[in-house]
């Protein structure tokens, strides 16, 4: 037998090691005792989670493969040590290695009480919920008086003691015969066959099959048309993958898709469940723990990109397209970040394409009021190009003064929309608009990344011009199927096939340099092996920090608050690690305070996705009791705040032409989720308003309203910039909306070339950063289909001038 | 009257910490409560010279001006957590401030049993020779379901665990009076304030 002993204190001197070194002897011939000591565990805070470090890695792991513990506790202020204390609270906290493990307690003490009080103690702790440790009952073993026990050998004198230390010893092996069996897992039989089971996912139901043999799970099949393409395809391919190799239902859940992971994890369990065994003893087979790996991966690349999605994926193939190494790191088992969570659509002024679509109602308007705008409110960098813009705006509109005439854009009008749409004052009245150089090259350079995206392999529909949500303009580039996935699925084939080498599940740590100059950086692999990466330059794209609520609260001066539980429409892994990486090597901050909500996000996940997603022109928004509130075409400031002073829960209210424009769903999406209630959906506009809990009279009266503003093609009530259909056909829906945090405008300063500032404002050499994790460009409010344009602008820039500077690949 | 409140965790965000935090600005007008931290003690370990580190001296030093004692303390484990057992060792094996010092025991925990094994085991550890301090009987407050328990101000939400609170701070005011009056400032007070185990070796059971 194998047993580990722990010596309960952390003092130089102890009366129970020597009690434990001398069972180590003692016992020699009977088992092998290993004693572990509690020196280097540091104190338990469960705010700093240490989990995996490897002082308790070491405890968790022989633990695991010892059949017994023994622990020798001395007694201080009648209770055990707290360093004691501290390694059993790190052994119940996210690890449970105890769980089931025979125990034994012996003690040693100065006083005659022989650690009476403490093993007491010692006992109840043990029988915690989340220690859980089988402790063996009686036998008692109190060594009082230990200053005079042992001879110089080390031996206990007593031989009365010795003989009751046999006893307790000998009752204690046996005792962990007996607990081993009752822990082993029985044996399970299944009623083979195949069962049609269903599961929660992070976007509702997943249908599953599950086949089961007699005494295997043989095969899961998941229906997964209701999943958010690319976040989750990982949870369906690896979970079932481990489920049916180890035969097991204790898989760990994979981050970013934990509810996915654990839809499907249930879903076995209920198939399991009816084919009359017991989930729970396929949930106690545990798999092989996955064991640290010391060796250290050494890597050297030309250049490193910190993290996977649009913007890192954009520079990485660009740095492939001139014939350099790139190296890809990711944080998350799956590539795409936040991108693909996109609504697809990403601006760019493309006039020539634009002109063939009609202008709709309102946009005249909306052109004729910007020439209006008092020039004494535009900042003085921004001025020749308003100015410019206001001639262009003016030849537009007598051109077409007598006509409905088509769609107007150009570049200057996307770069004023852009510095107008993120002017904004904090809470401390701190002024904010984006800089002007960064604005421009964004602008400038928008449709040159619609090109260079079609080479790389991504289909634009042409056919349609679209208008996210508060983009403002209609501008949006919208790529063929699969949403901001469809940007993802062109990107990491090109990435791969033309050598470049991705790694997922490795988390940057921290940056190397040399001299100053960064030069690399050090990594934590999926196994938590080390990975050390050499490379001329470091581009960070890592993204923002939506969802990290703490960061958001900590920088925040714009909100009047974030709440705690406040969702996001991000993928979890924005964190907010670029720019602590940045920081950490010098790297200047901008706009920190400004945090930008979704307002029409999914009430319960932050999802955006769910529901009826349709062009604003037809929202019509309503609140809780059934009346419009605020002008469906504004800002998402505008939204986010209106839909807060309406107590944040609202409803976008549709009709069957209305739902024929929705991009974001099928039928048989929408059947699904109003079967489950996320959706609402009736014949009448009195029976949705019942539905809703809402006076039907309102509802019909609100919706009649808005119809004759349609006609009209002005809405004196909110002043709705632009129209399109009415509410007219049945079936009516109603889709329940909840603002959530959306974008972080703020991050690490950098110039035009995408260097990373320091805050003397020089450039850090070998460091480059792009996307959400810069800041300057949206200033206080970005526009919605800009941060898509961002990305890949500003990939393609940080890529190109990492391999002129340090590479000197001159521009291709 | 001058308390000072314990945080019994290094939790970063605890109710105990509120609670003790309402404590102080509700029973503002009855006693001066300051609250003190734990979180930035080092781990006890039997240091050779018997010195406290100066953090701990200045924990000491501030129990030592207080008239009494609100230790406030989750429950990990069904015990108080190690490091609140690790603040209570220093203490102890050091300065030894909690001599005939008058304690209140209270304890916020999500769960709806509010760390009532915990604050069994407290008393029982304040009550050791080493420590001598005077646990206040017949009161003990347990606050279950904490997370849910304060609104937006930080008050007790239910009037009912917040009227029992005020009546156990009054009757703790009450016995920090009355033990002022009859403990004599030296009765229990050693000449030789520091303990340790050892002395137990020498036939000096404390």
């Amino acid at each position: 037998m194998k047993f580990i002993g722990i010596v309960g204190t952390n003092a130089k001197k102890s009366y129970n090691r020597d009690l434990l070194t001398f069972m180590q002897k003692h016992f020699a011939d009977k088992a092998d005792i290993e004693i572990l000591e509690l020196a280097a565990v540091p104190l338990f805070d469960e705010s700093d989670d240490q989990s995996e470090s490897p002082v308790i890695q070491e405890f968790v792991q022989k633990i695991e493969a010892a059949d017994g513990v023994i622990i020798a506790t001395p007694e201080h202020n009648h209770s055990i040590p707290s360093a004691l204390k501290s390694i059993i609270e790190w052994l119940s906290f996210k690890l449970h290695p105890l769980d089931g493990k025979p125990v034994m307690i012996v003690g040693a003490s100065y006083s005659v009480q022989g650690s009476s009080r403490a093993q007491l103690h010692l006992r109840q702790v043990l029988d915690a919920p989340g220690v859980n440790a089988s402790v063996m009952p009686g036998s008692e073993f109190l060594l009082g008086r230990a200053q005079t026990a042992f001879d110089e050998q080390g031996n206990l004198k007593s031989a009365g003691t010795i003989d009751f230390l046999d006893s307790c010893f000998a009752k204690f092996m046996k005792f962990t015969t007996i607990v081993s069996a009752m822990a082993a897992p029985a044996e399970v039989k299944y009623q083979p066959g195949t069962y049609d089971v269903v599961a929660t996912g992070h976007n509702g139901d997943l249908p599953m099959s599950v086949t089961l043999s007699d005494d295997r799970i043989e095969a899961i099949n998941i229906d997964t048309s209701s999943e958010t393409k690319g976040i989750a395809d990982v949870a369906f391919k690896r979970i079932p993958q481990e489920i049916i190799d180890g035969q097991t239902l204790a898989v760990d859940a994979i981050s970013g898709a934990s509810m996915t992971s654990n839809g499907v994890i249930n879903g076995v369990a209920q198939a399991v469940k009816q084919a009359g065994a017991n989930p729970d003893e396929l949930k106690k087979r545990r798999q092989n723990a996955a064991k640290p790996q010391a060796s250290v991966t050494d890597i050297t690349t030309d250049i490193v990109v910190v993290g996977a999605g649009g913007a890192g994926l954009t520079a990485a193939a660009k740095v492939l397209q001139a014939g350099r190494n790139v190296l890809v790191l990711e944080k998350f088992p799956a590539v795409g970040g936040n991108t693909v969570r996109a609504g697809g659509p990403m601006n760019a002024a493309d006039p020539d394409w634009q002109h063939q679509f009609d202008a709709i109602p309102g946009e005249k308007h909306t052109l004729k009021e910007i020439t209006e705008i008092d020039e004494a409110t535009i900042d003085a960098d921004y001025l020749p190009d308003f100015r410019a813009l206001k001639t262009q705006i003016k030849a537009y509109l007598t051109e077409n003064e007598d006509q409905r005439g088509y769609l107007f854009d150009s570049t200057l009008l996307h770069r004023i929309q852009t510095y107008l749409g993120g002017k904004r004052t904090d809470l401390n009245g701190h002024k904010i608009y984006g800089q002007y150089d960064l604005v421009k090259v964004l602008t400038d350079h928008a449709l040159e990344s619609v090109k260079w995206l079609e080479k790389i392999g991504v289909n634009f529909d042409k056919s349609q011009v679209t208008m996210p949500v508060g983009a403002i303009w209609r501008r949006g580039h919208k790529p063929m199927g699969d949403l901001g996935f469809a940007y993802i699925k062109a990107l990491q084939p090109f990435v791969t096939k033309h050598g470049g080498r991705i790694m997922t599940e490795t988390a940057v740590k921290s940056l190397t340099t040399t001299d100053g100059k960064v030069d690399g950086l050090i990594a934590e692999g999926p196994k938590h092996e080390k990975v050390v990466v050499h490379a001329k330059a470091v581009i960070l794209a890592s993204g923002g920090f939506a969802a990290n609520t703490k960061m958001l609260q900590e920088y925040n001066t714009y909100w009047t608050a974030i709440d705690d539980d406040i969702q996001t429409t991000n993928s979890p892994a924005m964190t907010g690690d670029g720019i602590r990486l940045g920081t950490s090597v010098g790297a200047d901050l901008v706009g920190m305070g400004f945090s930008q909500m979704m307002p029409v996000s999914d009430p319960d996940t932050g999802e955006l996705f769910s529901g009826l997603q349709v062009p604003p022109q037809n929202y019509v928004m309503v609140n809780q009791a059934g009346k419009r509130f605020v002008n469906e075409y504004g800002s998402r400031d505008e939204l986010t705040q209106a839909a807060i002073d309406n107590g944040s829960l609202f409803y976008l209210i549709a009709d069957d032409a209305i739902k024929a424009t929705a991009y974001n769903t099928s039928q048989a999406k929408i059947d699904q989720q109003v079967a489950a209630g996320t959706l609402f959906r009736a014949d009448t506009l009195a029976d949705l308003a019942k539905q809703l809990d809402m006076d039907p009279a309102v509802l019909t009266k609100t919706v009649n309203d808005y119809n004759s503003y349609v006609d009209a093609g002005e809405d004196p009530e909110f002043h709705k910039n632009a129209f399109d259909l009415k509410v007219a056909v049945a079936p009516f829906y109603a889709t329940p909306r909840k603002p959530a945090t959306h974008h972080t405008m703020g991050g690490l300063k950098i110039d035009t070339g995408a260097h990373v500032l320091n805050t003397d404002g020089t450039p850090i050499d070998g460091l480059y950063a792009a996307g959400e994790v810069a800041g300057g460009i949206h200033a206080g409010n970005r526009l919605g289909g800009n941060s898509l344009a961002d990305i890949f602008t500003f990939g393609r820039i940080a890529a190109a001038n990492a391999l002129e500077d340090e590479l000197t690949v001159a521009e291709f | 009257m001058k308390l000072v409140g314990i945080v019994g965790t290094n939790a970063t965000s605890s109710t105990n910490r509120q609670l003790l935090q309402y404590m102080k600005r509700h029973f503002a007008s009855q006693a001066t409560i300051e609250i003190a931290e734990i979180k930035d003690l080092p781990a006890f370990n039997e240091p050779e010279d018997r010195t406290a580190p100066a953090v701990v001296q200045a924990l000491s030093d501030q129990i030592a001006a207080a008239d009494g004692v609100i230790f406030a303390t989750p429950e990990y484990d069904h015990s108080i957590p190690a490091v609140l057992k690790s603040a209570i060792e220093w203490l102890s094996y050091t300065t030894r401030p909690l001599i005939s010092k008058p304690v209140m025991i209270v304890g916020a925990s999500n769960g709806s049993l509010g760390t009532s094994r915990a604050q069994a085991h407290l008393r029982q550890i304040l009550e050791a020779p080493e420590l001598k301090a005077l646990v206040m009987p017949n009161v003990e407050y347990l606050l279950g379901h904490s997370l849910q328990a304060f609104d937006e101000d930080g008050n007790l939400k239910d009037a009912t665990k917040a009227a029992e609170l005020d009546d156990d701070f009054t009757a703790f005011t009450a016995f920090v009076d009355l033990t002022a009056k009859i403990t004599p400032a030296n009765k229990f007070v050693e000449k030789n304030q520091q303990f340790s185990w050892s002395q137990v070796a020498n036939g000096r059971d404390l």
